[in-house]
């Protein structure tokens, strides 16, 4: 205990500690929401003096949220309140934080040559999940949507009904999720089939194959990378199953 | 006559977006004179994708043939966007 405590003034010395409160308004989660994820170890919270309020550091909350990946990753495993800058509710949302990234990128002239393929590649992703899911969502509507320029990735998710779940309804001899990745990122879909929304991944795969990116996209149990120069697709199937899709884009 | 996209926005990637700037230029078609050409200008446009594209382009190329013309852009999503939807459908854009 006696350790804890000087822990908790070394923090107080050095760092302003955050309340409870404090901390849901800069993750955009609730208070409840907080008092769970420190209840399961997700992010523990600081008690100072040994006392029963919880408090933060701003860098415990900026290390936690910098996980997109992980964040990302444990969302399509297992549901819960995502901090409000990174989910969208809507696609009005997701186009309103698009164009955030786009402005961000334009920020940076390294990034001036792909800056509109970047946002393509991510708006299919996105727009994608909505047109496929809208109305049949599982259960949480909406994505989630975060990317970090110093570490040059953008990362989408969401918890639809997936590739096999959207392409079984016009392909129904497809039978598991690799052989739906495979065909969302190769065949193209007639003007003529009854779907027309199946064509965004052939743009991805496209783009990707020709520009110094990459791409990891995830739905159920199959797991497809992409990148410059190599336009075979490389498709393996995961441990576990996962809902809905999860991408990560490199550049 | 000629199409300002930027008027629709900058960013144009939504199928839904796309979809509501081909109902609006509807009427703007009424306007046309007897074999006068649409051109359509992608400058000012900074992300261009295929859902958006295949809401008003595709539809407006089955609309008016030979007479929709695209103009020529650098903008590396919009070659990309024209490139695959010329795949998927099986005809090419006029330029």
């Amino acid at each position: 205990m006696h350790s804890l405590v000087n822990y908790a003034i070394l923090i107080n010395m050095e760092e302003k500690l955050l309340n409870i409160r404090e901390a849901a308004e800069i993750l955009g989660v609730s208070i409840d929401t907080l008092r769970r994820w420190d209840k399961s170890g997700k992010l523990v919270a600081v008690r100072k003096d040994g006392g029963v309020h919880r408090y933060y550091t701003e860098k415990d909350l900026e290390v936690f949220a910098s996980d997109l990946i992980k964040l990302a990753y444990e969302w399509t495993s297992d549901s819960f309140e995502l901090p409000a800058r990174f989910y969208c509710a809507n696609s009005a949302v997701f186009q309103t934080k698009i164009i955030k990234l786009q402005n961000a990128l334009m920020q940076s002239p390294q990034f001036s040559n792909i800056v509109s393929l970047i946002v393509a590649v991510a708006g299919e992703i996105g727009n994608n999940s909505f047109d496929h899911n809208l109305g049949k969502w599982p259960d949480v509507s909406g994505i989630f949507f975060a990317y970090d320029l110093n570490k040059r990735l953008v990362v989408l998710a969401d918890r639809g009904l997936g590739v096999l779940g959207t392409l079984s309804r016009i392909r129904p001899e497809l039978k598991n999720h690799m052989d739906a990745l495979r065909m969302a990122f190769t065949e193209v879909v007639s003007g003529r089939d009854p779907e027309k929304r199946g064509n965004g991944l052939k743009f991805v795969r496209q783009v990707v194959i020709e520009n110094p990116m990459s791409l990891f996209f995830r739905s159920g149990d199959a797991e497809l990378r992409l990148q410059e120069g190599n336009s075979e697709l490389s498709i393996t199937r995961a441990q576990i199953n996962t809902r809905g899709c999860l991408a990560i884009i490199k550049f | 006559m000629k199409v300002e996209l930027k008027k629709f926005g900058t960013t144009l990637i939504s199928r839904q977006a796309g979809k509501e700037a081909f109902a609006a230029f509807q009427p703007t078609l009424k306007e046309l004179t007897a074999g006068e050409n649409i051109e359509v200008d992608f400058d000012g446009v900074i992300t261009f994708s295929p859902s958006w594209g295949d809401e008003f382009l595709t539809p407006l190329r089955d609309q008016l043939g030979e007479h929709f013309v695209l103009l020529p852009t650098d903008n590396p999503s919009v070659k990309a966007t024209v490139e695959l939807l010329e795949k998927i459908s099986g005809k090419k854009f006029k330029t």
